[in-house]
This record gives structure tokens, sequence and C-alpha cells, in this order.
């Protein structure tokens, strides 16, 4: 007998019907040896090959008696190949999957529809097979089977994807996720709350029911109470003995580590509550909020509950036009939207010196998009929350320190979406603010520095539960706190004729009260600054800000000094010290005073030297005093002038001694001290002034550094 | 005169041959077979050029706190009794582990635990433990996030700072606020994108330098604006004697059409950049002058603040400064205190730079707060590195120092989109190395990018024929403090 290849491979068809036949019948009693696994592993392989041929084999088949290929011989030839290698292939297919199917991942209904409908698939086909050459094989029943074998190949392959890759894995990222709804804080049990949706995320997808991988199933609470095949999960209240946490806490590379490796994995915090659960008995029924209130375990369940990252708040309105938003968009009206491909717009108004309505008006082109809108500072009247109330899909509302008093906040109950309102610093009042308290989504509202006193903000967050209303700080007056110091609004102090000072204090409603006579200004009789204090002579001034509610601020004091003459040239007969010549000697005529840094080069000093300046008018003046300004710091030797010695004239070869002071010498130690010597002497007539002043040529014998010569620093001559 | 000139048109030409080459057919296919991602559209440059985060964002804006010269975390926000029972006794080598060290202490014969002078407490209801020198931010715990599990890889203050600032430790790369300006721009038109504000406590510094708030490579107008203290906190903004705005008007639309003429010749980026700051500036002078006048603010802002807001240049003033900017859209405010490197006399030092920083920081809190604000604003509060768990040279019972530390440090976020009233991250009981959750650098960057709504991987700026990110190679969000 001559063997063909057709022959054969109709004979291998047959003996696989047999065995699969066979295997289907005795199958729970045998047990796949463990060469062979790598056979049944590869059936999600070779699965692809039956389905093609198959499909084609019955298109072909479907069409055979179509009159154009009914007599077409490769036609028929090719069909009939077709048609055998497709079967045979899918009986071998059959069987790998009836050997995978005997490893002990797979149990269930899924599994058993795709066993069946692909045992199905092969019986089919090799029905077809042998009896589509009989004479009572025609044109309807040829179609049937083609369809029938179509639609098992395409169910057979559906349950199979669903083994492999889970329940509706195709359309999963299209179909909207049933949203879990959030439990609150109050209501959450552990167990269902907490402890679940842990071994949901991580542990069903193997053990389920139908899967069940070592026999062990964690859908409810009473088959994981059971444990698997090892035995239970744990003991109740002993964390020690739990094979579950053994498990999850296994080295990664460790082959019975749980979830296995590739899997995503429990972290750290999940790891640590399941223990703490089973620690606290594992108990099923009890409340997160019946335990106590530091209870680690309470603690790290708040943890887990509380929200996850929010995901993106999706718009239902479509983008306003990209033109009008450039075109609205201008340098004090700023409009972008919250992110790229984003729908919705915030806006932002800026400079109150412009803004009028229409500043808000003109938005109503886009009024579907804002959703945030921050006119914070802006001079808006409450008409003004009309316009705004027609942003229907507003979620943000910034109006603090606007001018609005509340009148027009019931035009904003319309806006349902708005969560947030920024009233801080405006002028409503509680009963107008009442309006807005029920708004339904509103969750956020903040009243600071408003005329809703503390049991009001109290009283309006009663009525809302599911709103926070924000008082924010306000000074009880209990820790009253210092004032700082007024401020001078010059840094002149040398004038001519008379000088306008002005005193400045940044805080709004303070009293300054200060004296020009020396004496220290309290808070009771000194007058009090108003506008301006004008100055014709040599003046100390004094100053303090006073303020209910607040201590008095520290003392600003300032000296005042007329110098009515300014000569046309300075000039020194002998040097001034090497390390303090400043500017040279205009320094001392250029109604600039030093402060006590004799570094900072308004200061000249003298050591080796006595002072001695010539002072030239190219005009005569008449003057009565001379007076020198001059710096008295004992530590680092500065002194007075011993003498100081007038001498004037016209004629500056013929002057003759107006006048003479000799400065009172320390005696002691001192505090520092900015100091004036002025010389009087009888109105004269000049045109060139000597001034000659003698420093104390020898420390006197209390001081440390006794016997050295003393300095001498000047920093400004005052004529009058 | 002539040859410049026909230098200047041989050029031109040169440069429109040299770009008409580049478009043409041959070196677009030559550059994707020698880049073979150039077509895959993985990152397009004109998305970010739009000035619009990825995705919604939680925050804003940001004021960053900066505590320069970097605060110990050990009297701060990390609890450490260990360290006061072991009181010292030698830091044990198997905690070191090696831990290189800084030439201060590196020669050091003995390394003595040193516990914290100051007791900490427990406050509000996240229970966290804060100490006693910080009342004013215990008050506000429940409303920020404290960090205890930072670590950095600099170990000396520069290259630290510039590392927190910059994602490098040399110089030249764009500061965290310039990445900003350039990745959403401006919200508010009228001033400046990023500011800076510095102030000075009395302890121990370290220096800023300007490079600290540089664009880098990106555009100028993304640099930081340091606004100095006193009354005129912009330089050179009011009108010189003579010059009315009218005038200055006229003036600057003059300049601006010769600019723009040789922006046309010359095509330089930067003469745009510089029209823009022009325009910027004319439009500062109204609004700066609005935002740095204290005398509209309640009283109890002042009493908020302290009374020291009241006096320029000093950090109560900035912050105070600094929430007025920031709520007219300044996207990034960057304050800077210094001080707080205390080798020697940690005890008395941090305790006046505390007191420099408590009442303020947490007021800023408190006050954006009832603004409605601080959900949109993220306020950060940190510095460079942690402090040393030994005492660095002479330990009394009532003086030591600590040297610098980067393994484990702790800052505190608040608002924008951060979970309040949480604790992230664990330091071992000697305070030296992190146990639980430990947070780079980058990953604190990245972090900050993510809640003001861009991807770190994504907000990047092609530069010398690489592109640049603000977190160089690394760096993951940190989930876990995220709302």
């Amino acid at each position: 007998m001559k063997i063909t290849l057709k022959g054969f491979a109709e004979n291998v068809l047959f003996m696989a019907n047999a065995f699969i036949i066979f295997l289907l019948v005795f199958g729970h009693r045998i047990s796949v040896p463990y060469w062979l696994q790598p056979l049944g592993r590869m059936h999600p392989m070779v699965l692809h090959f039956p389905i093609v041929i198959l499909l084609l084999a019955m298109l072909l088949e479907f069409f055979r008696f179509k009159d154009a290929y009914a007599k077409e011989k490769l036609y028929h030839d090719f069909t009939s190949w077709l048609l055998l290698s497709g079967t045979l292939f899918s009986a071998v297919t059959v069987i790998m999957g009836l050997f995978l199917s005997k490893e002990e991942a797979y149990s269930g209904s899924t599994l058993q529809w795709h066993k069946w409908t692909g045992v199905s698939i092969v019986l089919i086909t090799t029905l077809i097979y042998y009896c589509r050459n009989s004479a009572w094989y025609k044109l309807p029943l040829a179609r049937a089977g083609a369809v029938l074998t179509i639609f098992f190949v395409i169910l057979a392959g559906h349950y199979g994807a669903a083994l492999t890759h889970g329940d509706n894995f195709v359309l999963e990222p299209v179909s909207t996720p049933v949203e879990k709804a959030s439990v609150p804080l109050e209501q959450a049990k552990i167990f269902e709350d907490v402890v679940m949706p842990i071994f949901s995320q991580k542990c069903l997808s193997c053990h389920n029911i139908e899967k069940a991988k070592g026999n062990l199933i964690m859908d409810n609470a009473g088959s994981i109470l059971k444990g698997g095949k090892t035995g239970k999960l744990f003991v109740p209240g002993k964390p020690g003995l739990s094979l579950l946490l053994e498990r999850i806490h296994l080295p990664l590379d460790e082959k019975k580590h749980m979830p296995p490796r590739g899997k995503s994995q429990l972290s750290e915090k999940e790891m640590e509550l399941l223990k703490l659960w089973i620690k606290s008995n594992a108990e099923m029924k009890k409340k997160v909020m019946d335990l106590p209130a530091n209870d680690s375990l309470r603690l790290l369940a708040t943890a887990f509950l509380a929200p996850a990252n929010a995901p993106e708040e999706k718009f239902g309105f479509a983008a306003a036009d990209e033109g009008t938003v450039k075109k609205l968009n201008n340098n004090y009206r700023n409009i972008y939207p919250l992110a790229k491909e984003s729908p919705a717009l915030a806006v932002n108004i800026y400079n109150k010196s412009i803004y009028k309505p229409s500043v808000l008006k003109e938005l109503s082109e886009v009024k579907k998009q804002i959703v945030s809108l921050n006119l914070s500072g802006m001079p808006l009247g409450d008409e003004d929350l009309k316009i705004i109330a027609g942003f229907e899909n507003l979620r943000k509302l910034n109006l603090n320190f606007t001018n609005i008093n509340g009148t027009g906040l019931k035009y904003l109950t319309a806006l349902e979406h708005l969560n947030a309102l920024s009233l801080s610093g405006t002028r409503v009042n509680y009963n107008l603010v009442k309006q807005v308290v029920n708004m339904n989504g509103l969750k956020q509202l903040t009243l600071w520095n408003t005329g809703l006193t503390e049991a009001e903000v109290s009283q309006l967050q009663k009525t809302n539960k599911n709103l926070t209303v924000i008082a924010g700080f306000k000074d009880d007056g209990k820790h009253p706190v210092k004032l700082n110091k007024p401020r001078l609004n010059t840094d002149v102090t040398v004038f001519k004729d008379a000088i306008t000072l002005q005193l400045k204090h940044l805080i709004n409603g303070v009293k300054i009260r200060y004296t020009t006579d020396g004496t220290e200004p309290d808070s009771l009789k000194s007058p009090i600054y108003n506008r301006e204090i004008v100055l014709s002579g040599n003046t100390t001034v004094k100053a303090r800000a006073y303020k209910a509610g607040w201590y008095g601020s520290d003392l600003l004091s300032a000296n005042f000094y007329k110098s009515t003459y300014k000569p046309d040239s300075i000039s020194f007969l002998l040097p001034a010290n090497d390390k303090y010549r400043a500017g040279g000697a205009k320094v001392l005529i250029d109604n600039q005073l030093g402060d006590y840094d004799f570094n900072l080069g308004k200061w000249i000093a003298f050591r080796e030297n006595n002072m001695e300046a010539m002072l030239y008018f190219k005009r005569p003046v008449t003057i009565q005093s001379v007076t020198l300004h001059a710096m008295k710091q004992i530590q680092p030797y500065i002194f007075p002038p011993t003498e100081v010695e007038i001498w004037g004239g016209t004629d500056k070869d013929k002057l003759h001694l107006l006048g003479r002071v000799r400065p009172d010498i320390p005696e002691k130690m001192e505090e520092r001290e900015l100091i004036k010597i002025e010389a009087k002497f009888k109105s004269q007539h000049i045109s060139c002034l000597k001034i000659v002043a003698k420093n104390l040529k020898k420390l006197p014998e209390w001081h440390p550094a006794k016997g050295q010569p003393a300095w001498l620093f000047v920093d400004e001559i005052f004529l009058n | 005169m002539e040859k410049d000139i026909l230098e200047h048109g041989l050029n031109f030409n040169r440069r429109r041959f040299l770009s008409r080459l580049s478009l043409g057919l041959g070196s677009v296919a030559l550059g994707s077979l020698l880049m073979p991602d150039l077509f895959s559209g993985s990152i397009d440059e004109s998305d970010i050029l739009a000035g619009l985060p990825d995705f919604a964002p939680k925050a804003k804006r940001v004021i960053y706190l900066f505590q320069n010269g970097a605060p110990s975390q050990l009297e701060s926000f990390d609890y450490k009794p260990k360290l006061r029972e072991m009181m010292g006794q030698e830091l044990p080598a198997s905690i070191r582990a090696g831990q290189r060290l800084t030439g201060m202490t590196a020669n050091q014969a003995s390394f003595p635990l040193v516990g914290s002078y100051y007791d900490f407490k427990q406050y509000g209801q996240s229970r966290a433990w804060i100490s006693d020198l910080f009342p004013h931010t215990a008050k506000v715990v429940d409303d920020i996030c404290i960090i205890k599990s930072m670590f950095t890889e600099a170990i000396n203050h520069d290259p630290a700072l510039t590392f927190f600032q910059t994602g490098a430790q040399q110089g030249n790369r764009p500061s965290m606020g310039a990445w900003l300006s350039y990745g959403l721009g401006s919200e508010n038109k009228n001033l400046p994108a990023f500011t800076v504000l510095l102030s000075r406590g009395k302890g121990n510094g370290q220096g800023v330098y300007s490079k600290l708030w540089t664009n880098g490579f990106l555009d100028s107008t993304h640099q930081g604006v340091h606004f100095s203290s006193g009354e005129d906190p912009v330089l050179y903004l009011k009108d010189p004697e003579g010059l009315n705005r009218f005038e200055r008007r006229k003036m600057l639309d003059k300049l601006a059409e010769m600019n723009d003429m040789s922006y046309k010749e010359f095509g330089d980026p930067e003469i745009n950049a510089k029209v823009q700051q022009y325009e910027m500036a004319y439009r500062m002078q109204t609004a700066v002058p609005e935002i740095t006048d204290l005398s509209k603010e309640p009283d109890d802002i002042i009493k908020l603040y302290g009374s020291d807001c009241l006096v320029p240049g000093t950090f109560a003033a900035n912050c105070l400064l600094a929430r007025k900017l920031s709520e007219n859209g300044v996207r990034f405010v960057q304050l800077y205190h210094q001080g707080w490197d205390q080798h020697g006399n940690l005890p008395s030092e941090m305790a006046s730079q505390a007191k420099d920083v408590d009442q303020a920081s947490a007021a800023l809190i408190t006050d954006l707060k009832q603004r409605g604000l601080l959900d949109e604003t993220l306020v950060i509060w940190g510095g460079e590195f942690g402090r040393t768990n030994y005492s660095q040279g002479k330990m009394t019972k009532d003086n030591y120092g600590r040297d610098h530390h980067p393994r484990c440090f702790s800052i505190w976020m608040a608002g924008g989109g951060v979970k309040p009233g949480i604790v992230h991250g664990e330091s071992d009981d000697f305070g030296y190395n992190i146990i639980k959750d430990p947070v780079h650098v980058h990953d604190f960057q990245a972090t900050v990018l993510h809640q003001l709504g861009l991807n770190h991987e994504k907000l990047i700026f092609k530069h010398l024929g690489r592109r640049y990110r603000l977190t160089d190679v690394s760096g993951k969000v940190i989930n876990d403090i995220l709302i």
C-alpha cells in the first residue's frame, strides 16, 4: 500500500481526536509529567496557527459551491489541504492546552468555556473534513459548518485571551472605570475598607475563585480565614506565626515570596498595616474610628484612607477660541489655560488704577471656560458680581480686599461649581455671607479681616459641615508689640535758614509725639506731630510713636544745625593725619555730618598737629558765632580740643582774635558723643577766618594710653 | 568702514547659506540616521515654549524660605533623645560608615555625640516633634509637611546651595526659579516671574551670590530679580529728574523700534529679551511701589509677622514682601536668610537665628491661608544640608558646634498640594543615616516642578549639544507627600 502524505496526515488526525477524547474522559486521573510541561506551555504560542488557517479554510469552504469555483480543481485541492492542516494544528493545540490546564494555576469557569469551545473546534472541523465530499454535503450544510466553526474559533480565542490577560483586557482603556466611592473616614471599617483593598489589589489576580492558586481564595472574609493548601494565613493576634506575613516578607528572590516576582509588590506601609491588623486580632467588623486615637493601626489606616492623588479634574466644556483668548489677554488681564490642552482658563486681573467693570464684562466671551478668577485688591463693586455670576463653570473666586460689601453675594449662588471663595478684607457682614454658606459645592470660604466676629464665623461653620470657614489671625491684644521708631524724611541735618521736617510711620493710626527742647517725649503731654516741623535754629528733635494696643516705640533723636554762611574756600595750614583726610578740608563745609564710624570719609582727624583752617569769603559776611562739630570717644583716644581760637578780619594778613573757648576735657571714661563747640563773639564783618583747634597733647593719667597724644576728629564747621 | 559693511554682508550671506543648507532634504535624511529619535517626536520643544504646565497644577506659585548655612536638624525637627543619653560618647564607626568629613573636623581626634540643648515637644494632630526654638512653627504644624529624610551630594556650602538651586554643584545652570519662569511664564506681566530677597541673621554666615538666581543658559528674561531692602527695593525704577512718564514712554517706543531693526539684522534673541525687560521695567514703575508699600497692611498683619516686618531687610519684612509679591502673581519668590552655619556656639546662635525666622515663617503660612491662597502656593523652608550629630570642637554642657552633614537633614513644605500635617521619612536613632523614604535633592526638585504642573523630565533646554534639566538625569516625584 502506498502511503501518501495526505493519508498519513489523516491518520494522525484520527489518532489525535482519539487522544483528545481520552484526555477529556480520564483527564482528572492523570498528571502531566514535568518534561511534558514545556509542551503544554507552548499552547499560547501555537494556537495562532490554527486560528488563521481555519478561518481561511472556512472562508473558502463557504464559497465552495459558487459556480465560478465549483469546477476549479486547484480551489478544491487547496481548500482540502488547508482544512486538513488547520484541523491537525487545532488538535495539537488542544492537546497542548489540556496539558497546560493540568498545571495548578488554572481553574474556574473561563477555563471550562475555553476548553470546551476549543475541543468543539477540533471535533467540528474533523467532522467537516471527513464528510465534505459526501453526496449529501451541499451548500447549506457547508455554509452552516463554516459559520459555526468561525463562531467557535472567535469564542475560544476570546476565552483564551481572558485567561491570559484578564477580563475586559481589550476594552479596559476605553471603558470608564467604576469609580470606587471613597468611604468617609468615620464609617470606614478596618477589614472591609483597608485590609481587603490591599488583598484585592495585590493578591486577588491569582488567588481568585477562577485561578485559586495554592487553593487559596482571597475574595471574601470566610475563605481568607480558611487559608489555602499550606495552611491558615494567620493566627489572630500573633503576627509572628503568620504564613501570610512570612510569605510577603521573604526576600524577593525566594521562590515562595508573595506576590511573585514580576507582580506588583506590597508597599512597606501595606505590609505594616497587615501586621498591625493581625496583631490586633484580625478584627473583621471594627471601624477605624473605634480604635484609640493614637493607635498605630488607626493612624496608618487613616493615612491609607486619605484620598490618593486626586485625579485631574475633567471639564465638560469645549475650549475657547484661541484668538479670543489672545485678544482678551493684556498686561493687566492675564488669561491662561490651566494646562496644555485644558479647556479651562484662569484669569488674574491686576492694576486697580485701570480697573473698570468692562474689564470683567469683556470676559463674557469666555464665560464658559473661566474656572478661576482672581480680583484681589480691585475696586470692584457688588453689581460686578452679577457679571461674575455668568461665569458658570467658576471653581475659585478671589475677592480679597475688593470694595464689595456683600449685597451682591446673592448672585454668586448661581455658580454651582464654585468651591473656593475668598472674601478676606472686604466689608461683608454675617447676614449677607449667610447666603453663600449653603451653596452646595462650596468647600472653602475665607473671611479674615471682615466685619464678622469670631462667634459669627463659628456659627457659619456650624451651618455647613462640608465647608471650611477660615477666620484667620486676629490679634487678641494680650501680647502688645513694640512699635518701631518713626522715620525722618530727610538725612540732611545742616541747613541755611530753616528746615522743614516730616516724620513718617508705616502703621496706620500711629501718633507721633516729639520735642524740640532736648527733653524726652512722652505719651501724654508732648506735642503730637502733624504734617511737618519747621526748625530755624540748632535743634535736637526727639520723637516716639504711640498707638493704643502697642508699646511705644524707641526714641528717635536727631540734631539739626544751622549754618547760615558757607565760605567760598577752605584750606588747612597744617596737614591732617594721613589716615583720616577724607576728601580734604572742604568736607568740613559740605553740610553733611558723620556718625560714630570715623572711617566713613566724613571725618578729618588731627593728632600730630593742631587743626588750623583758613576760610575765605569772596564777599564779606557778618558773623557772630563759629561752631565746630567734633567727636568724643574716649576708648579710641578721641578727645575734644583743649582750646579753640577764632581769628578773623577782612585782610588775611591782619587777623585778630575774635573769640576763644576751652571745652571741658573728660576726667573719666565717658559715653561716646558727638559734640558742638561754639565760640560766640560780637558781630563782625569779615572775609577771612582762621580757626585753630588745639588737640590734647597728652592723654590723662587715668586713660589706658596715658601720655600719648589724643586724636581730634572734626566733621563740620557752622558759621552763623 | 566700507570693509566692515562688506564683511557684515558676507557674514549675512554665509549665515543664510548655512541655514538654507541645514533645511535641505539631504541634511534631514542624514540627521535622522545620526539621531534615530529625530522624528520620534518624544520631546517637542515647541510645547515647552508655550509656557504652560503639562497638566493642571496644584500650586501656581512658590515661596522658598532658604535657610542659608544649613540649620541643624537636631535642634529643630529631628528629635533624637538617644543623643542626649549618649552625650559625650564616641560616634560608633558602624554608624559613620566611612562617611567623608569636611576639612574642619577631619582631623578631630574624637567625635563625641551631642544631644540637643533644646527640648522637643509634640504638637498638633500630627504629633510631630518640634524643638522649643520654633514655637510659632509648632502652632502651624498641622499645615506643614516635615521631611526628615533629605540628603544631598555636596558637603560644602556653595556647591550644596548651588545644587539645591540649580540641580548641579557647579554654577552656570539655570536656577529653579528661572526654570519655572521658563516653563510657566509669568502670571502678572507687570512683575518679574522670579524675585529674590536677602536677609541676614546674627549667626555665623555664608555668602550668597547672584549666580544662585541666574538664568544660566536660558533667556535672560528668566533671571531672578533681586529686590534690595529699603524704601527703593528695585534700583533705577524711579523716573530720572526732568523726565516724565510720557516722555519715558516715547523714549522706550523709539528704542524698541531701533532694537527691532537690529534684531531683524542680527537675529539675536537677546535683543528681544532686552526690549521685553525695558517694557517690564516700565510697568514695574507702577506695580512695585504698590507692593512694597506696607502702610496699607492691617495691624493684625504686623502683629502676625512680628514688628520686625516693618524694618526693611529683615527676614520678617521679606516674608511679608514675599507674600505680597506672590499674591500678585510672582511665580517664584526666593528668600535667603544667612547665618545658620553653627560650627560653634550652636545653642546661642541657633536661638537667635530661630528667633529671626520662626514667627515670620509661620505667619506666612497663616497669612496665605486666611487669604485662601495656601492651597495654590507652595512654601518651602530648609537649608542646603544638615549638621553632624557629634560636636565640632570643644563640647561643654551648654556649648558645642556641629559640622556639615549631607547624609540626612530636615526641611518642611506647606500648601501647594502637599499633604498637611504629616512627617515623611525617618532617620536612625543617631540622626545620622536615613532609614526610611530617602529624598534626594533631585527628588525634591522633581516634586516642586510636579506641583506646578511640570514634568521634570520634559522641562528641558538644549544647550551646547545636550539637553539639560533641573533634575539632571535623575529625580523621582515624592508621591507620598502629595494630596
